[in-house]
Formats: structure tokens, sequence, C-alpha cells
């Protein structure tokens, strides 16, 4: 074997490929023959640790694209110089095609990991991703409320990068923008939304595009594109000079095509002082003003226009160009103008992805256990890529079962708060309680001090309490007690004959029975996990119920099973408490063990995760606590809650004990 | 009148423009003698509007502001030391009462509810004000008239007001003024071309749809007139946007970045 395959061959990586061969053989004998090629673009074993890891986690998911992946390694092991790159570009196939089986190999067979290594992309990319709720907010104050935004696909490298494509609900904006400098990128992302909203405010939506050829279709989106934004710099006459920042097509800088050409006309109608020497600009130009002159409104007029300019393009012979887009670069593509089967043409892949979000969903490939999705409630959340130092967005699925009735107390209190919106009540001072007549105190009370006074004056001897004091409510308190229920807490604990299970569930009640609801309001969670697309989470006792008999039997019917992806059932406690108002929110997290999943192999993924979950849930005022029964797991819960936020208890007999004195301390003022 | 509570009429009329019905509703409950609620979000009016019509019915207005430290005596009165021994203070509302004026009890439900009940024997057909610390009630002047206001948009349960104190009111709903109104009234006040508060307004109405996407209230008519003033001095209309409405309005730096945006669609981009 060649000497440099040698070195990457180290202990760790010979385990890792064993655990790679358990999960597909295939997969495993592909990366071993593209070794020998690998060998010269990897220097140090781990730098192959991690690509086997790569491999082993789709493989997890789907083995046909994790051979295909190692096939494709050995075919062109360049593609492993930028691991970084590559691991982007790999999770990013196995995030956006998660439901698509075919897809996902196709990503992995033809897929470009370029563009993920492109620095610009990245960095325009997460530009973009600062800006989003802002830029939502924006939206929503021309009334477009319930938008969300997203990344176009990223095209490859040859192909210029698309324009933002309005859809119903959502606007995709490019990863890259090219010759925009940072400072104006700000003013460009408005100017994008202002002109989507611009559409969806003025344009008749989804018209049939019937047999119009390209051409015509371009030119009537420029020319509808030219009304409404008239029609908005009427009520928002500031976003003429916004937009007009992006005009720059002129003779001399844009070419004499049908590219060049429509950005000249989209200039001439948008700057009434710029002047072009073109006669087909100025015809345009002229025959745009004079309906405008007449009725803004009318659509139809202004599709005359945009047929009889058509027709005098048609007339010059120039043909639209394959990736056209409209200028300037702030206007979207005006796929939301047509009717889906006539739209413009455009990029096969962004046309695919547009299509794939709202197309029927292949449920033969779904991953998931179809029974399961029309009963239990599904929540995504992101995941922390420490070697990437990124989220995964929407990376774990965590899957909740709708409950047996006997929620009455849930239901009393929604209607109830819907009569009184609770608002600023985190903020309520403490003004319920005025201490009177005290002997010392903050502040002088006035009327006791006169009565004082009055009496020192008629010579009988005063009490001399003339202060007051604000009194001091004791803080309420919600808690969540989220149990692990992986298959390890099936076990025996060490030296009792007690399983782990039992003892959580002991502890549960124990804190259940022990606190006062009037101040401390306690829900009892449980989780486990079987892979990122399915980590179950089960509500035993919620905020807003006793803990009677229901509450009790789903308790003790609690079984062990499944794995521990303890960041997402953090991340959904923390979600639960975000609705409760306390003063103080506490997550307990009663376990055994170390964070672990079926589709994970890499050491430390999910521990970095979790630590990563109990870092945002402390920035949303959420405490978190563990409470193991692992004596080894000083490295790992010190990692993921911090120094002085765990205890590690051996003993059965003192688990519950110890759970309500922690309570004690964490409830403690 | 009282020489007392005279310096409390207002001589020159306070500028409301009106929106609908209220000065008519407003002048039949005061006629009738029934206490009002003004309710409404912050800067739309509401204190302006009670000015405008003690002025217009010729009463003395006594405006206190409530908050949660206020109790009973801040209101009602109390006794105090002078050299001789003590002597008895009237609180506002009291004298309002004793001599015929205005009270107006502005953002009401920062008071603690047990506070605001003093006000119940004056809000029936008693009209009468027990002053128990003194041993004396208070027959209401024939003129005495009482006025609330609050701002429903943060109301909570803990601030909120009895029902039994609701119960004795009528109320008006106020709202900001439809846009061609609101930039009638901002040019009138900051004295600036009808065009440019046009422009404000519209800056305002874009951030109340921000209203439930973290911000409490949206830019208020006060804040329009504000910004229109400094513009007015020659200040940039970014700059007093960003003084006047935007900076004040949110922490938020995301909102902030919206807000601005607003700005910009009325008065391009900052160069």
């Amino acid at each position: 074997m060649n000497p440099r395959a040698q070195i990457l061959q180290g202990p760790t990586s010979l385990r890792r490929m064993a655990a790679l061969r358990e999960i597909d053989v295939a997969a495993h004998d592909a990366l071993v023959e593209a070794l020998p090629w690998l060998c010269d673009h990897l220097k140090e074993e781990p730098e192959f640790v991690a690509l086997a890891d790569l491999v082993a986690q789709v493989a997890t998911e789907t083995p046909e694209a994790a051979r295909v992946f190692a096939n494709r390694l050995g075919a062109q092991p360049g593609l492993a110089a930028d691991a970084v790159g590559l691991r982007r570009w790999a999770l990013h196939g196995l995030q956006r095609h998660r439901n698509d089986a075919k897809r996902r190999i196709h990503h992995f067979e033809w897929g470009d990991p370029v563009v993920f290594s492109d620095e610009q992309t990245i960095s325009d990319t997460e530009h973009l991703l600062d800006q989003r709720s802002s830029l939502l907010h924006y939206l929503a104050g021309y009334g477009f409320d319930d938008f969300t935004i997203d990344l176009h696909e990223p095209s490859a490298a040859h192909v210029p990068d698309p324009a933002p494509t309005v859809a119903e609900a959502l606007i995709r904006l490019p990863r890259r923008v090219d010759g925009i400098e940072p400072r104006t990128r700000e003013l460009l992302f408005r100017a994008m939304i202002a002109h989507a909203a611009a559409h969806l405010r003025h344009s008749p939506l989804k018209r049939d595009a019937g047999n119009r050829r390209p051409t015509l279709l371009a030119i009537t989106a420029l020319i509808e594109d030219a009304r409404v934004e008239r029609l908005m710099v009427k009520e928002h006459p500031g976003l003429h000079a916004l937009w007009g920042r992006f005009h720059t097509a002129s003779q001399q800088v844009s070419g004499f095509d049908l590219a060049g050409l429509t950005a000249r006309l989209a200039r001439a109608l948008h700057d009434p002082t710029y002047s072009d020497p073109n006669s087909w600009v100025r015809k345009g130009r002229d025959l745009f003003e004079e309906v405008a002159a007449r009725d803004l409104g009318d659509v139809a007029a202004f599709d005359r226009v945009a047929r009889q300019l058509s027709i005098d393009m048609g007339k010059m012979r120039f043909p639209l160009p394959r990736h056209y887009r409209p200028r300037p670069i702030y206007r979207d593509d005006n796929a939301i103008l047509w009717n889906e089967n006539a739209t413009l043409p455009e990029d096969e892949s962004v046309q695919a992805e547009v299509t794939f979000e709202f197309g029927p969903r292949d449920d033969k490939q779904q991953p998931i256990d179809l029974t399961d999705i029309d009963i239990r409630r599904r929540f995504n959340y992101p995941e922390w890529d420490y070697k990437l130092e990124a989220v995964r967005e929407g990376w774990a699925t965590v899957l909740e079962g709708i409950r047996e009735p006997g929620r009455k107390g849930k239901l009393k209190r929604a209607m109830r708060s819907g009569q009184v919106p609770v608002l600023g009540m985190e903020r309520t001072p403490d003004r319920s309680i005025r201490l009177t007549r005290l002997s010392e105190g903050d502040e002088l009370d006035l009327n006791s001090l006169i009565d004082n006074t009055v009496q020192h004056r008629a010579r009988i001897a005063p009490d001399g309490r003339i202060f007051l004091r604000h009194g001091r409510r004791r803080r309420s308190t919600a808690i969540i007690l989220l149990m692990d229920l992986s298959m390890s807490t099936d076990r025996f604990v060490p030296g009792s004959f007690t399983k782990v299970i039992e003892l959580e569930k002991q502890a549960a009640t124990v804190v259940a029975e022990a606190l006062d609801p009037e101040r401390d309001r306690i829900a009892v969670h449980g989780f486990a996990s079987n892979g990122r697309h399915e980590v179950n989470y089960q509500r035993v006792k919620d905020f807003d119920e006793p803990f009677d008999a229901p509450q009790r039997a789903r308790l003790s019917g609690l079984t062990s099973r499944l794995s521990t992806r303890m960041g997402a059932a953090l991340r959904h406690a923390t979600a639960s408490l975000a609705d409760q108002v306390a003063d103080h929110k506490v997550i307990l997290v009663l376990t055994d063990g170390e964070p672990s999943d079926v589709d994970v192999i890499e050491d430390d993924y999910l521990v970095e995760d979790a630590r990563e979950a109990v870092v945002s849930a402390a920035a949303q005022h959420v405490r978190t606590f563990c409470l193991t029964l692992d004596r080894r797991a000083d490295h790992y819960v010190r990692r993921i809650f911090g120094a002085r936020n765990y205890l590690i208890t051996e003993q059965a007999s003192t688990f519950a004990n110890n759970t309500s004195k922690t309570l004690v301390r964490l409830l403690a003022p | 009148m009282d020489d007392f509570i005279s310096p409390l009429l207002i001589e020159q009329e306070p500028y409301y423009r009106s929106v609908g019905k209220e000065v008519a509703l407003f002048s039949a409950a005061m006629a009738r003698g029934l206490p009002m609620i003004l309710k409404g979000p912050t800067g739309c009016g509401k204190t302006r509007f009670v000015e405008h019509m003690a002025w217009r019915l010729k009463l003395p207005l006594i405006t206190m502001a409530c908050n949660e430290d206020m109790t009973a005596s801040d209101l009602v009165g109390r006794w105090l030391l002078d050299a001789q021994g003590t002597v008895w203070h009237d609180g506002p509302l009291t004298t309002a009462v004793r001599y015929g004026a205005m009270c107006y009890l502005d953002e009401v439900v920062e008071a603690r509810q047990d506070t605001t009940v003093v006000i119940h024997p004056l809000t029936d057909e008693r009209r009468i004000l027990p002053l128990d610390k003194r041993g004396e009630v208070v027959k209401a002047h024939p003129n005495f008239r009482l006025v609330v206001s609050y701002n429903p948009g943060y109301q909570s349960i803990a601030k909120d007001m009895k029902p039994s104190t609701r119960q004795r009111f009528g109320a008006i709903d106020f709202d900001f003024p439809p846009p061609a109104v609101e930039s009638e009234v901002v040019a009138h006040e900051s004295r600036i071309e009808n065009d440019l508060a046009q422009r404000l307004v519209a800056v305002a109405i874009q951030s109340r749809a921000l209203r439930g996407r973290g911000l409490d209230e949206g830019i208020s008519t006060r804040m329009l007139v504000h910004a229109g003033a400094l513009i007015n001095e020659g200040i940039s209309p970014h700059d007093a946007c960003a003084l006047a409405m935007t900076a004040p309005l949110t922490d938020d730096g995301d909102l902030q970045a919206a807000l601005a945006g607003f700005v910009e669609a009325q008065f391009g981009p900052r160069s």
C-alpha cells in the first residue's frame, strides 16, 4: 500500500471505517478504493477521519448517495482538499433534499461542491441572513406580514446568479450579489423587497401566459415592472431614488442586444432625465408615457405597448439570452406574474427547487414512517455543527404525539388569555405589597409621620414607627423536568435493583408533588430520538395540568427506547418555556449518559450541539441544570451545562432526594 | 367661579382636529355629568382632546398623571403640619370636586386599583366624596367632571381597571386619524408643508404595521409633530426622523433598520 495511505490509517480511522462498514459495506469499499488517490490531498489522519465521518453521515440517511459520494471522491480526489466546503455542500444536499432520495443521489453525483468553497458566496449569504429579520419587518411595513425570505440554490460556477423570485408567501434572494459594495448591499436588499412589494400590491398575479413567446413575456414583465414602480412611488416617493441607484445601463456600458436594450429601456422609464439615442428605447418610452399619462391602472393598454415593442425587437432578431435576468439587479424574475407552466426559461436547477417546495411531496421516498405524520406535530430545530462553526438550519425534527383528552385546563386558559392580552407581565412592578408603619424602612410613611407628630405635640408618647417599605413578592418559576428515555435507561443502576428509568420516574413524582402550584409551575417531559428526523418528545404532565391520575398513569407508562439527542430536546423545551410567564425558567435534565444517536458517529458533535442549545437557552433567560447517574459523566456534562450546573449522583437511593434538593437550590431567590 | 381655580381655566383654544363625532359625544356626556374613559394608543391626541374640551366647556382643568406610587391621599388630600398644628390640604381630586373643575386622570391604569376606588362614590348618582380622615363629606360642585384615559395597547392583568370602576364610565375609543387628517394635524402643529407631512405620516403608517412584530406601538402623531418641527428648523429629514421617530421607538437593531427603510422609502437613500 502507498506509504502515505498508511499515515491515514491510524487507530481512529480504522475504528471509523469499521463503523462505516457496519452502516453500508458498499460505501465503505468505495471509500477504501478511493484512498490511494485521496492521500495526495489529505495530509493527516484527522482529515481522513473527518471525511470518513462525512461519508458515514450520508450513509446513515441514504446509503446509495454515500456510495455515489465515495465513488466521486475516488474520481475527483481534489474535492477533499477543501474539507469545510465539502462538508457544507454535503450537509446542504442532505437537508435540501431530505424528502427525496433521487434528488439527493443526483446532488452527490453531479452537484458542484466548489460553490460552497466560494468565500464571497459565503460572506454574502451570511450578510443576507443577518439582514433577514429586518427585511421581513420592512416587508411587513408594506402590509405583507406572513412572508418568509429564503435563499436560492447556489448556482454553478459558470451560471450567473439568479434574480430574486417572489412566490406565494416566500421570497427567494440570490446567495451572491456581484459588483455591489457592502454598504450599498443593504440598499439593494431593500430595493429588492420594495420591488417585490410593488408587484404584490399592484400586479395582476399568476396570469395565464397563453401563447406568449419568451421575448414577449420578458418585455411585458419589463413594462409591468415600470408600471408598478410608478404606482408605488406615488405612495413612497423615496423609492424612486432608492431604485434609481441601481439603474446604470447606458449606451456605453450596456451591450447592443436584448439584455442591454431592455436594461436601457428600464432606465429610460425610470429616470426622466436620462436620454437614450436608440430608437427602440425612445419608442418604448414614448408609448409607455402616453398610456401612463392616461391611466396607470390600465394593464391591457400596457400589454399592447409590450406587444408592439416585442414585435420591433423581433425585427432586430435579438434572441432572449439563455440566462436572461431582468435588469437592474434588484428586479425579480417575474415568475409571480405568470402561471407556472409558462414562466421565463430559467436555470433548470433553480426552477426545480421552486417547484419542489410547492409541488406534491413524493411520499414514497419519505424516510419517516408515513403513518406517524398525520397524528404527530412536527417542529424543526437547527443544530450546531462545531466543525463548520455554523448552525445547520432545520436539521433535527422533534415529533410530539397528540395527547389524550383531559386538557380542559389548557383550553380554559387559552380562552382567558384571549380576552386579556398578557403583555408586560414580566415587568409587573412589585407594588401589591406596601408595608407601612414600620420602625425602619426605605421611605418615610407620610401619614404615620403626621400622626406621630400630632401625638408628639399632644404630649402623648408617639410610637415612632414612621417608615414604609415595599414588600417583596416571591418570584414565580416555570420548570421543565426533562427525562431522558433512551434505551440505556433500561439498565439497572449499579449496586441496586432499580432501573434508571424507574429512578427518573420517582424523582419526577417527588418534584411534581412537592412544588407549590401557586407560584411554581412544573411540566414533566421526556425525549428519545431515532435519528435527526425523529426526536420523540412526550409531555407527561404539562404546565396547565394537575398531577393527577391520568398524568401519573402516563408517567408510569413510560418505557426506555431509542437514543439521546439532547440538543433538539433542549431546544424544544426552551421553546415550550417561551410561552410561560415566570420570573425564573428552568430546565432540569435527568439523564444517565452521554448524548448519542444512531445517525451520528462523530465523537463530539452531539455534545457540542447540546452545549450550544444550553447557551441559546441561557440567552432566552432559561437556566439549565443536569442531574446524571453516569459516574464518568464529568467530562461531557461539564462541557454541556457549565461547571456549576450539574450534579452527578452515583447511588440510586439518593437520586430523588438530590433532585428535590437541586430544585430548592435553583428556586432560591 | 372661585378665584382659587380660575387660573386653571384655559384661555387660548388648544388646536384639535376633530375626526369623527367625538366632540359631540363627549359634550353630550359631559352635559349629563357622565364620567368618561378615553382609550387609545400613546400620542394619538387624548390629552389634547381633553384640553380642547375643557376650553370649549369653559371648565378649569386639573390634570393628574397617575403612577403606581400614588396613594388615595395623593388624590383626596391629607393632613399636613404647620407651626400651629395640623392643617388639611385638599388633593387635586377634592379641589376639583369642591370648586367645580374637570379632573383628568391621565394613564389611570398605572395607579393601583385600590387607589382608584376613591372615585366610586363620585361617579354614581351620589356625586359625593367622603373624606374619612377629616370626617367630611364633600358634595360635588355641579360643574365637577371626571375624565380618565389609558392606553389599552400594553394593558395586562396587573394593569387594568377594576370592573366595578369601569362600569361607572362612558368611553370613547381613539385611534390615529386617517392619513389625510393626520397629515393636516402634523402640518399644522409643526408648521411644515402638507406634502412633507404626508410623507411623515406614510412612514408612521408603515411602522404601525409592525405592531406585534416586536414593536408595542407604532410611530405616534406626537412623534410626527416633533420630527416635523425639527425638519422645520432645518434638520435633514433623515436625521429628524431618526431622532424623533425611529431611535426612541425601539432598541432592536432589526426593527430600527426596517424603520429606517420606511424613512428611506419616503425621502430616498441617505446620500
